[in-house]
């Protein structure tokens, strides 16, 4: 594995000599590995060492396989050496198959410990009325039942999302202040929130329009929210549809979570309502 | 698993071949030299100079000590495997796109591309001596083709009959002897881009650019399985030891423009022989797959993509050990 050690202060030493002066390579075997260490000058022209380790294996193959090892490099490869070329060949990082299964998400061990944080967030702050992440008190469901226990899912915060209403420095129309008249249209809205699902990995080119064909086997919606680029008008990768019934919503989360559209896997979840 | 790059191209890569026995891994390019490598540390053996313009096609036969290219500039070229040098040349009157050695290497199977006034054309010549005078033979058997011109072609058995798989998503069984059509299948709608067999040949899997990938009966051109892909699928190949197939593809270079073009995001696809279900990706690529070949041990695979690299995987033992559910 190519390891690359900069000895900047030695370098400077140096400079003024006219930094003709490199050491030759060398190559060392020591128990079946060669160590191949160079010496050479980067872009910052401070000399850099670069040391190379390869395994050195003894196969068993079968003969004609044995006789095309001893073949001697032609065209391009003519001068190279015996082993491979680091110009030509390179160890590229680790990557692993990613393995789907249609009933769970592929492995990724980081999702897992944020899943962890959510659930231990939720124990922390439940309504008791609607095991929303609120106090019971202001909680705005006293008098409703549609909302039973959610505790299971996840709720991730909008990452640099635009949530409807925008607390705190905004105007805020007579009906959506504190202590107005009109309760029932706040829960109207509030409860749109919690039908409200967060579909993101979009791809730029996404429209309403597509966003619309996406979401409308599900049920009946009552809002479809795309962010857009304000210059461009291209997708910013994530859209909010509220849902008319929880079903629907709970079903389309289920299935588009995952989904291959347009070449990119949808992150569908439910929307972390606004911290009010 | 750790993958081999090799970067011995610098134009997108068109195919990648193992030789029968596996060691021996061959790549083709926009560029103009084919180059083979070593496939187990990925060293490079060599490069084939010659070829004036993109090689679109490469085979070995099966002893590998002919390599034979088809090549935009009109040629077709046979070459030495183990010098380099080359042996011998046929000039065409187009571009040549597929080419294929019959399985006992006596005879080869190219055709060239739709240009210039001359219809797309299947020629078999006969590759048992090949010298100087190999482009002065006459073909053994030239089949014109009048509608869609072939992208794919494939020996069938006992080297009596040719398959071909063709731009319109037709692939038809050829009689090698009177050069008539044996069979047609029209599943797919769209081009069809690679064809390979699986081991024993009873079957090949053709990739196309309708998103899908179909497993053929090789003997009556059934259709046995479709595995279904929101791209382009450029390449599929079989496993020659567990029930699996991959697929290579992605948008086209000149299709993405707008879309998300995050780096090493393009990705081999491996779903289930039988249940035509994907389990697994694996990432890596900078742009789409043109080529992918599993190595004959079943033990890794490589792929050769639009970025001009060829990445050799070996599987871990995860890849082994993974269970369909089902």
């Amino acid at each position: 594995m190519p390891d690359i050690e900069v000895k900047s202060s030695w370098a400077d030493e140096v400079e003024d000599d006219g930094n003709q002066k490199l050491p030759e390579p060398t190559e060392t075997i020591k128990n079946g590995v060669k160590t191949i260490t160079e010496y050479t000058f980067n872009e910052n022209n401070q000399k850099v060492k670069i040391v190379r380790q390869y395994k050195m294996e003894k196969r068993i193959v079968s003969k004609t396989i044995a006789q095309r090892k001893t073949w001697p490099k032609f065209g391009d490869s003519h001068n190279d050496k015996p082993g491979p070329n680091p110009a030509t060949t390179i160890v590229a990082e680790d990557v692993y198959m990613q393995f789907i299964t249609n009933k769970e998400d592929s492995d990724k061990p980081d999702d897992s410990g944020i899943n962890k944080l959510k659930g231990m967030d939720q124990n922390v702050m439940k309504c008791r009325n609607c095991k929303g992440d609120h106090w019971t008190t202001k909680c705005p469901y006293k008098d409703s039942l549609v909302l039973a226990n959610k505790a299971a899912e996840e709720k991730k915060p909008p990452i640099g999302g635009m949530e409807k209403k925008e607390t705190g420095g905004k105007y805020v129309p007579p009906s959506l202040r504190e202590g107005a008249k009109n309760t029932d249209s706040m829960s109207h809205q509030r409860r749109d929130d919690t039908l409200a699902i967060r579909i993101s990995n979009l791809s730029e080119n996404t429209q309403e329009a597509d966003l619309e064909d996406l979401v409308k086997p599900f049920g009946p919606y009552s809002k479809l929210y795309l962010a857009k680029d304000k210059n461009t008008n291209c997708c910013k990768g994530f859209a909010y549809v509220h849902f008319k019934f929880r079903a629907d919503a709970a079903k389309a989360i289920e299935m588009l979570d995952g989904f291959g559209y347009d070449h990119l896997i949808l992150n569908v979840d439910w929307s972390k309502p606004s911290q009010n | 698993m750790k993958p081999l790059m090799l970067h011995g191209h610098e134009r997108a890569i068109t195919q990648i071949k193992y030789n029968r026995e596996g060691d021996l891994l061959f790549s083709s390019a926009k560029d103009h030299s084919p180059n083979v490598w070593y496939s187990l540390n990925g060293e490079r053996l060599g490069t084939f100079n010659g070829h004036s313009g993109a090689v679109w096609t490469l085979d070995i036969d099966w002893q590998t000590r002919f390599f034979m290219s088809g090549a935009a500039d009109f040629t077709l070229r046979i070459w030495d495997c183990s010098t380099g040098t080359q042996l011998g040349n046929i000039v065409t009157r187009s571009s040549v796109r597929t080419c294929a050695f019959s399985y006992s290497g006596n005879m080869a199977v190219f055709t060239t591309d739709k240009a210039m006034g001359h219809p797309c054309e299947i020629f078999v010549v006969d590759t048992r001596n090949i010298d100087s005078s190999f482009s002065d033979n006459d073909p053994i058997m030239r089949i014109p083709i009048s509608d869609s011109k072939v992208t794919s072609i494939l020996w069938g058995a006992l080297d009596e009959t040719i398959l071909t798989g063709h731009e319109d998503g037709t692939v038809k069984i050829w009689d090698l002897q009177s050069g008539k059509e044996l069979a047609k299948a029209r599943e797919h709608t769209n081009s069809v881009n690679d064809m390979q067999m699986n081991k024993d040949q009873s079957m090949f899997i053709t990739a196309s650019k309708d998103n899908t990938a179909r497993l053929f009966d090789a003997n009556n051109l059934m259709a046995l399985k479709v595995y279904k892909t929101e791209r382009p699928v450029n390449s599929a190949a079989i496993s020659p030891i567990l029930d699996h197939v991959v697929l290579g593809g992605g948008q086209e270079a000149m299709d993405v423009t707008t879309t998300s073009t995050r780096i090493g995001k393009f990705d081999s696809r491996f779903f289930h022989l039988v249940f035509e279900e994907e389990f697994g990706r694996v990432k890596g690529h900078f742009g789409p797959i043109n080529s992918v070949a599993f190595h004959p041990d079943g033990k890794s695979y490589s792929s050769g993509g639009e970025d001009g690299y060829v990445r050799v995987h070996t599987f871990d033992q995860s890849y082994y050990e993974f269970n369909f559910d089902y």
